[in-house]
């Protein structure tokens, strides 16, 4: 047991701090859990992404031949952990790059992944993944988006909600009902959408966090080729599943914490727990130790799946326990975090205008909602790890629209 | 980085899950309780296949293993409650590092060691007391050994073999040991949180079990989402807790300064990830869980006085708001 790089991954971080180090200059830095709009900088974020790809830290486990670095989930991981560590923010591509990429690379045609994906890694084009719904959140396959087919087109009605990035993306992948006499996830289809076409939408919503990270958008005859259909007619639930299976990749977790660090509340605990009366200390102390807690354990089982992909194994249904054991900490530190602030507790921002805490607070319901709520990831365990049955479902076999989901 | 037990201590583990499932059965446990017959596997069993000198040097007739080594087996004696606890041949063998002739007893099984909380003069109540007959305590910041009057209270969990000591010889082990003292009282709550770990896992897979048969409402009780969750944070407390146990017990082995932030955070932890476990597994059972028969209280029982036991959740986590203050995260 060993907490050490092997000298293989040594030499790769090493690699990955020089091009950092020698770029810096180029790249934009953020404090540390500062919230970037990627609207207002959106070009800094986009040139940002672009030397990242011309030094080849983006796309690292992407074959070579779709301009990948052909490398392991472990340099990702460590890319990963060494943009952090420099205060690179989150790609402006992530979801692209982690999401709708790999859907390309493994259901598009070689016309579509020769004129989409080199250009998503340089973040010449954003994009964004359009699957929830007002209707459809946590159960996706209730989607109601219809595509219907028009000589060599397909005509998209309907809206998409909670669709990150989607203010500032070119294209998207886009999961659409394309027969509703068939059962909810039978009648589904796939494509690619380019978010410039007439007839797209995009209207940001504004979270109670404040910030606006993400959108709803509407199709109004909005007209796609067939040639833009990733999979077959009717197999789009099978594509959304490798889109969703590289989610859990991409945010299972492998030893970096979810929210605020456990080293910015140790940090912020020694600035302020002096300031408090000392009979709130005690209590301060103990709301400080058990969010820590928390957050080594959540932090110490992300090692563990990180050895796992250092060993070439793949995320399993356990890497849901990931980002439940992450959220549960982000609550616990968020919460301890602002219990600190003393009498700026109550307010939105410190007396000196920091709102650090305040804001971390009121990011942590989404956490628990955003990519598999709290309690999806609950039945995912619940029924995939432990081995208990399933809810029962009525709407599984029945016509889509037979069970009310006909628009 | 290679955070994973070795293929060593994957078989060391199998080997002692064989041992303590053919030498406990969990009547052994509940025979304590009602007063009739002993903790299993006892500790002549435990020294006789060597696990009470797991962390002994060799030269003192040990296996000259890590925390590591002995937390792994630990945590497969928890999953039965087994007694005495591991915790104290883990304790005791940091505190006789300079006492090889008494390392070499505690090893063997020859001399019944039990380690004394508080005051020599009348101790708390301390681990594996009621039945040892060597007893070892820190007299001011004197490292002492005695024999002692041992006054065992009714047991909460009868496989602790609690009891209060009042030393009644002294031989002088080690002077200004303070610190020896806190790094074996760190290294013995690292071998709790191990056997609460595995104690944790095996009431949750009772919990499981359970609800995987049990129909209610025409179908089994596991199915429903409230079930289910309750079982899934209970099963996601222990997987954490696998990770800090994991952590403070290399920390014992290979980086001493992580040593308090680790073993305080793993001892916090297991308090709470095995209450839940054990509270859960009653609640899974519905009535029958509640029952003096049913094994589940034999976990309850446990959980509820570990919790307490080489510091409480409260002291742990006070330590670790501290020691992160301090500059422990880096």
């Amino acid at each position: 047991m060993d907490f050490d790089d092997t000298p293989d991954e040594a030499a790769y971080r090493e690699r990955v701090r020089t091009v950092l180090a020698d770029r810096a200059g180029d790249l934009l830095h953020v404090a540390p859990g500062e919230p970037v709009d990627a609207r207002s900088r959106e070009a800094d974020l986009r040139a940002t992404q672009r030397v990242l790809a011309e030094e080849g830290l983006v796309g690292v486990t992407w074959p070579r031949e779709y301009g990948g670095q052909g490398g392991t989930l472990v340099q990702q991981a460590i890319v990963a952990q060494e943009l952090a560590r420099a205060r690179v923010p989150t790609l402006i591509n992530h979801i692209g790059i982690g999401m709708c990429g790999p859907t390309v690379i493994a259901h598009g045609s070689d016309d579509q992944r020769s004129r989409y994906l080199a250009r998503l890694l340089r973040a010449d084009d954003v994009w964004c993944q359009l699957f929830s719904e007002p209707a459809s959140g946590s159960d996706l396959a209730a989607l109601r988006t219809s595509a219907v087919r028009d000589g060599e087109d397909w005509v998209v009605n309907g809206q998409k909600v909670w669709t990150t990035l989607a203010h500032v993306s070119d294209f998207g992948i886009l999961l659409t009902r394309t027969d509703p006499e068939r059962p909810k996830h039978a009648g589904l289809t796939m494509f690619v959408v380019d978010m410039h076409a007439p007839g797209v939408t995009v209207r940001p919503l504004r979270q109670m966090s404040g910030g606006a990270d993400f959108n709803e958008v509407f199709f109004d005859d909005v007209r796609i080729p067939d040639s833009e259909r990733l999979g077959e007619p009717g197999e789009g639930w099978r594509v959304a599943l490798t889109t969703l299976m590289n989610e859990r990749v991409a945010i299972g977790g492998a030893g970096s914490d979810i929210g605020q660090s456990a080293e910015s509340l140790a940090a912020h605990a020694r600035d302020r727990l002096p300031h408090l009366d000392p009979e709130r200390q005690a209590l301060a102390r103990q709301a400080v130790g058990r969010a820590l807690v928390a957050a080594l354990a959540a932090r110490y089982t992300g090692y563990r799946r990180f050895t796992t992909l250092s060993q070439g194994g793949v995320p399993g249904p356990e890497a849901s326990a990931g980002k439940l054991g992450g959220t549960a900490a982000a609550r616990l530190v968020a919460d301890a975090g602002v219990r600190l602030l003393g009498d700026d507790a109550v307010l939105g921002a410190t007396a000196d205008g920091d709102e650090t805490w305040q804001k971390a607070q009121a990011y942590v319901p989404g956490i628990a909602i955003a990519g598999g709520t709290d309690q999806v990831l609950r039945n995912i365990l619940g029924e995939r790890v432990l081995g208990l049955p399933a809810e029962p479902r009525t709407d599984k076999t029945a016509p889509f629209s037979s069970s009310g989901g006909r628009r | 980085m290679n955070f994973d037990l070795s293929d060593d201590q994957r078989d060391a583990a199998a080997g002692a899950r064989e041992f303590f499932t053919g030498s406990v059965p969990l009547s052994a446990a509940r025979g304590a309780l009602d007063g009739d017959g002993a903790p299993a596997p006892g500790r002549k069993a435990l020294a006789d296949i060597g696990f009470l000198g797991i962390t002994v040097p060799e030269s003192a007739g040990g296996a000259g293993g890590s925390v590591l080594d002995l937390a792994v087996v630990a945590e497969q004696g928890g999953a039965v409650l087994a007694g005495p606890s591991l915790v104290t041949a883990a304790r005791a063998a940091v505190l006789l590092e300079g006492a090889p002739d008494l390392a070499a007893q505690l090893a063997d099984g020859s001399a019944a060691v039990a380690v004394l909380d508080g005051p020599p003069t009348g101790s708390a109540p301390s681990v594996d007391a009621a039945d040892a007959t060597l007893f070892l305590a820190l007299d001011g910041d004197t490292l002492v050994a005695g024999e002692g009057e041992v006054v065992p209270g009714r047991p909460l969990d009868a496989t602790r073999g609690l009891a209060r000591v009042r030393l009644t010889s002294r031989r002088v082990l080690a002077e200004d040991a303070g610190a020896l003292w806190a790094r074996a009282r760190r290294v013995g709550a690292v071998v709790m949180a191990a056997e609460d770990l595995g104690a944790a896992d095996r009431a949750v897979l009772m919990g499981v079990e359970y609800a995987r048969q049990r129909e209610a409402f025409g179908r089994v009780i596991g199915s429903y989402q409230a079930v289910k969750h309750m079982l899934v944070d209970a099963w996601v407390g222990v997987d954490q807790l696998r990770s800090l146990v994991w952590w403070a017990a290399w920390a014992a082995d290979s980086a001493p300064e992580e040593l308090p932030l680790a073993a305080a955070a793993a001892k916090a932890y297991a308090a709470e990830v095995f209450e839940r476990a054990a509270e859960t597994v009653v609640q899974v059972h519905g009535g029958i869980g509640f029952t003096w028969e049913h094994d589940a209280q034999l976990y309850w029982r446990r959980a509820k006085t570990d919790r307490l036991l080489l510091g409480d959740a409260a002291e742990h986590l006070d330590a670790v708001a501290r020691l992160a203050e301090a500059g422990a995260l880096g």
